[in-house]
């Protein structure tokens, strides 16, 4: 190679020449720099040879000439960009010897750092220097092996006590035998980059966490209505079933909702809300305020949909408590009005009666009297038991003998109507635990709706009421079962409702939804077969005794 | 021979209230027949339309309502004059805003009865 070349070097390229000609070089290829007048530079690339006669006497000379300035330019610019990048991405570079003892460090200059300290010592000589990956033990055994390494992440704790984070790379280096020399190597300080990753890593942290932690519903939905990501919330009350969709998971069904807030924000990428009542995996129906955000791809397509859903149960309770009131209030005044009817009317045929001097009129209005006064009395302690929520005054009681006082105070009321009362009591049931009161409350509110049911009916010439008991092993059960007019769907499904009443002016609404409350207080539960036009059987079980033991006196604080 | 008693229908679901206003009536000089529900009226009404009809429309199945548009729609008893007795009134003026086609009850009354109110009432009517 003929770097130096150029024209002002005549006298080499005549020498080069006189060396061909005489036979003592071999053609060759030649790289030569060319000034041109303007000062500019011209590289040409030069295969030259000589032409002889037959005897081998030179005759002239040839040369074919390629201009490979651009070439050369490239080469050199790849050369200076090489040579920055090894600049910029190391701040020192290092060389060891064959013991991996530090004999160079030029470039280590940092004004802390005192060279004579490290050189002469092997890496894990030096003070205040520890590896993050791998253990000392681990790096020697590399070296030994022979191997490059890269990224060799090292603490430092500076005297000052300030911590910087070193990263080193380093190759062996060989003699023109193959025997090693030592190792040499770039080093950087990689501490701002290290603390920027960390602050990074922390603050997805944070947001993780204040995902985790917030104190709502969130998941994160795919098109598919799919959920890709939850928070802790979710999926403590609705199940980690990542990967499901959405209404499968809230709604416990598989279609879709109507106007669904995600598929929504889908369409429009817009923050959309509503009400929905969902399913916790323990079956509790939650009233939920759902707000629905867009996530965006950098090149703004929506991606996933976050959905956003607040427990606002106990506010829709308090609300539903205070409707329950009005309603209470109404039900009931609408319930008074109609006895206070049937009072006047017995007032009425007793004046009449003393009046006309007529006994059985008397008799008459004196009956009617009583029997409002006793409703009267029945829709009083179906507002109080509505109005407190009794925990039950628990007590042995003797089931058979609680039937018996239940038919004895119905049973005028089912004969003056015509209906006969029966009884099927299984005189061994013996006792079970309960709120005596509260269940006396239960069996006349179910026997009177039997008794009404019947009274009701005009499609038969005659009616009945069957009063059942059976004690087994563990559960009490109550049946009651009349021949009256029956449920159909949608009365017995919502026969156990609050204010729901088919009674007409008679019902409060109160009566089965108490039973049903006063059923569970007690573990228990009532269950309803009914026919339309064919009558209704309650089955009342409750348990022989209460699940949760009293441990005695009053509860912790 | 006096002239034959104008026979008064009352239809309620609570017999209390059936006892009363038949009584009522009785000693006013009326004679009564009773039905607990809007079927029950309606066959009473096939046996001898009545010369009046008291109502209570808040009976179980609606069938109040049944008969009270039964009556009105028909030719032949149109004319029998009803008063509507109920505990709501509320539930009155919705029964009247939703039944635009039929015309309105002759009288209405609401629970509790005022006697001398619905004697009243019933000799104007009947």
């Amino acid at each position: 190679m003929d770097e130096c070349g150029g024209t002002d070097d005549r006298e080499a390229a005549a020498l080069l020449r006189a060396q061909a000609i005489s036979g003592k070089a071999k053609p060759r290829l030649n790289e030569r720099r060319y000034v041109r007048k303007d000062g500019g530079t011209i590289w040409a690339q030069v295969a030259g040879g000589v032409v002889r006669d037959s005897a081998g006497t030179p005759v002239y000379t040839s040369a074919v000439i390629s201009d490979i300035t651009t070439l050369k330019r490239a080469a050199r610019m790849s050369e200076q960009r090489f040579r920055r990048m090894v600049e910029m991405s190391s701040d020192w570079y290092w060389m060891q010897d064959q013991e991996f003892r530090f004999v160079d460090v030029p470039g280590l200059e940092a004004p802390d750092v005192d060279t004579d300290v490290v050189i002469g010592k092997a890496r894990w000589e030096v003070n205040g220097l520890a590896p993050m990956q791998e253990s000392w033990d681990q790096h020697r055994a590399r070296l030994r092996r022979l191997e490059s390494f890269s990224d060799f992440v090292l603490l430092r704790y500076k005297t000052s006590g300030e911590l910087r984070y070193l990263s080193v790379s380093g190759e062996p280096l060989f003699d023109e035998h193959g025997r090693l020399r030592g190792y040499h190597g770039i080093g950087k300080d990689i501490t701002e980059r290290a603390r920027d990753q960390k602050a990074l890593e922390e603050s997805e942290e944070r947001y993780r966490l204040l995902f985790e932690e917030v104190p709502c519903y969130i998941s994160i939905q795919d098109p598919e209505l799919r959920i890709v990501d939850a928070n802790r919330s979710f999926k403590e009350n609705f199940g980690d079933f990542l990967g499901c969709k959405c209404y499968e998971i809230y709604k416990h069904r598989d279609g879709e909702c109507v106007n669904c807030a995600v598929r929504q924000t889908f369409k429009d990428g817009r923050i959309h809300h509503n009400e929905e009542v969902v399913t916790s995996i323990k079956g509790e129906q939650l009233n939920t305020l759902i707000f629905t955000a867009p996530i965006r791809r950098a090149d703004g397509q929506i991606q996933y949909v976050m959905e956003m859903s607040t427990n606002i149960t106990p506010i829709r309770e308090l609300q539903s408590q205070l409707e329950s009131i009005g309603l209470l209030i109404s039900s009931v005044s609408h319930n008074i009005k109609g006895l206070l009817t049937g009072l006047d009317g017995g007032m009425y045929l007793v004046n009449t009666g003393l009046q006309k001097n007529n006994q059985q009129r008397i008799t008459q209005g004196w009956e009617m009297v009583q029997r409002n006064i006793e409703r009267i009395r029945g829709t009083v302690m179906n507002i109080l038991y509505y109005a407190k929520k009794r925990e039950p005054s628990w007590e042995a009681v003797a089931a058979p003998a609680l039937v018996e006082e239940v038919c004895g105070l119905i049973e005028p009321k089912a004969r003056g109507y015509g209906v006969a009362l029966r009884r099927d009591i299984d005189g061994g049931a013996g006792e079970f635990e309960a709120d005596a009161k509260a269940m006396r409350a239960l069996l006349i509110n179910l026997v009177e709706n039997s008794v009404d049911a019947c009274r009701v009916d005009t499609k038969k010439p005659s009616h009945a009421v069957t009063v059942g008991l059976k004690g087994l092993p563990d559960q009490m059960v109550f049946e009651i079962a009349d021949d009256g007019i029956g449920m159909d769907r949608r009365t017995r499904e919502k026969a156990f409702t609050l204010f729901f009443s088919s009674k007409g002016s008679e019902g409060t609404g109160l009566g089965l939804f108490i039973a049903n409350g006063i059923a569970q207080a007690h573990h228990g539960r009532i269950g309803i077969e009914s026919e339309l036009d064919k009558g209704t059987r309650f089955v009342v079980t409750i348990p022989r005794s209460r699940k949760v033991p009293d441990q005695g006196g009053k509860p912790e604080p | 021979m006096a002239a034959e008693k104008k026979t008064i229908l009352v239809v309620d679901d609570e017999p209390d209230v059936r006892t009363f206003l038949s009584t009522l009536f009785e000693d006013s000089g009326y004679a009564t027949v009773k039905a607990q529900d809007g079927n029950e009226a309606l066959s009473r009404v096939k046996e001898k339309a009545p010369d009046l009809v008291t109502l209570d429309i808040t009976m179980p199945n609606k069938s109040g309502v049944k008969f009270y548009r039964e009556m009105k729609e028909s030719a032949e008893w149109r004319k029998v004059p009803i008063i509507i007795v109920t505990g709501v009134s509320g539930e009155f003026k919705t029964f009247i805003s939703t039944r635009k086609q039929v015309p309105p009850p002759e009288g209405y009354l609401s629970k509790p009865i005022d006697k001398t109110e619905i004697l009243k009432l019933v000799k104007k009517l009947a």
